[in-house]
């Protein structure tokens, strides 16, 4: 499981995996906000991520 | 027990409270040992006891923790029955803690009060101004769940509590049914309660929005005309009712306008029933304006639907004092329950009155 946290929910997210017994989750930073950024621009964030979503699955 | 801090004096106390973020920024009292047991003795609890676990932080409510939040608070010991309630409500799983306290929408608990405990235990508010301040057990109780959120729940503003803006109501969101000034049964008798039974509902919602309805007892429409007026200040496109077509709502009948509608031959079942009729929208609005959540009727985009899943799920009340207006409060809709309403009956039978101790 990996998971994705934009960068303005990061603390918020490190939280929740403390809380819930899961403080070496593997994440995944994105900016902030995705949501409303239109196709193109998401399509640019998911190639600039790929790699290190595919590296936290590998060494997991 | 819980360990205990030091400080000089009460002042210093206060400081170090407010460092630590254990505070809503406003001060304090001082917990401090004989206040918070002093609380605890009123519950006739064990302070061990565990009420419930609170998230996003999954701290565990003891009954001294809570204590110690009511203390804080400035609440008296006669209300530790309504705030033991609330917090006993807020860890129920159907409420959906974690995902209130973290959602970027600014939702809030709001504590409604029914049966005798809103003297016994109180006074509570219920009329005039009954949101607003002025009022000691509603100023204090609806503070005491918040410092519970934030010392027990983990509750922190843009770390775990993601709200875009926050809200009023998370200093303090409390009031009592109008129950002698309703017109129709008090509203915990429509939730399988009975009428002699002291219950705390909690409703995670928006602030409340005024509804201007300016009535006419010739006007043979009059009912049906406020109930179209209710209806909009609940679900206009912007709600997130509206938008995700899920969970719960509150409508605070003023007792001017709960008159109109008992008048006209309303219960509070046939209100809800109505103003779900009413609440049902245009899907080509829903397409058009739901963005991304748009697309839930894009297959199907000709007639209705409807903003909620069932009647019930429009909470109808009354308070506040004689005037045109009622509230509104729509909520969030999220989460695994859909931000449900939780109501906790009132457990004072261990409650213990401490002679010459009413204050906190």
């Amino acid at each position: 499981m990996v998971s994705l946290i934009t960068e303005d929910f990061w603390d918020q997210g490190q939280f929740v995996a403390k809380s819930l017994g899961m403080p070496n989750v593997p994440r995944v930073k994105l900016p902030h906000p995705v949501a409303g950024l239109g196709e193109a621009k998401i399509e640019v964030i998911a190639a600039s991520i790929i790699e290190e979503i595919l590296n936290s699955f590998a060494n997991e | 027990m819980s360990d205990f801090l030091e400080a000089e004096n009460e002042e210093m106390a206060l400081e170090q409270l407010h460092d630590m973020g254990c505070t809503d920024g406003l001060p304090v009292v001082i917990p401090t040992q004989e206040r918070v047991v002093r609380c605890i003795l009123a519950t006739g609890l064990d302070g061990d006891m565990v009420l419930g676990e609170l998230g996003p932080g999954m701290g565990i409510a003891t009954v001294e923790k809570v204590a110690t939040a009511a203390v804080m608070a400035g609440c008296k010991s006669d209300y530790m029955p309504l705030v033991v309630a609330a917090v006993k409500a807020a860890a129920k799983p159907e409420f959906d803690l974690s995902e209130l306290q973290a959602t970027t929408h600014c939702t809030a608990p709001l504590i409604i009060i029914n049966g005798p405990a809103r003297e016994t235990c109180g006074p509570v508010a219920s009329g005039y101004g009954a949101l607003g301040p002025g009022h000691r057990a509603n100023a204090s109780i609806g503070r005491a769940l918040r410092l519970c959120l934030i010392n027990i729940g983990g509750g922190k503003p843009g770390i775990s509590d993601m709200a875009i803006h926050g809200h009023p109501g998370k200093f303090t969101y409390c009031l009592a049914e109008a129950e002698e000034e309703s017109p129709f049964p008090p509203m915990h008798t429509s939730l399988g309660f009975d009428e002699t039974d002291s219950v705390v509902t909690l409703l995670g919602c928006e602030a409340p929005h005024s509804c201007l309805y300016s009535d006419n007892a010739d006007d043979p429409e009059d009912a049906e005309k406020l109930l179209k007026i209710l209806s909009v200040g609940l679900t206009n496109i912007a709600t997130n009712n509206a938008v995700f077509a899920s969970g719960m709502a509150l409508v605070c009948l003023g007792p001017k306008h709960a008159n109109v509608l008992a008048r006209s031959g309303h219960s509070r079942e046939s209100i809800q029933q109505r103003l779900w009729e009413l609440t049902h929208l245009l899907k080509a609005d829903h397409i058009r304006y739901g963005g991304e959540f748009g697309k839930a009727f894009r297959d199907n985009p000709e007639g209705t639907y409807p903003a909620f899943k069932v009647p019930q799920h429009i909470l109808v009340m009354v308070a506040g004092g004689v005037g045109l207006y009622s509230m509104v409060m729509p909520n969030w809709g999220g989460a695994g329950h859909q931000n449900s309403a939780v109501s906790v009956q009132v457990e004072s039978d261990f409650f213990c009155a401490i002679p010459g101790l009413g204050g906190a």
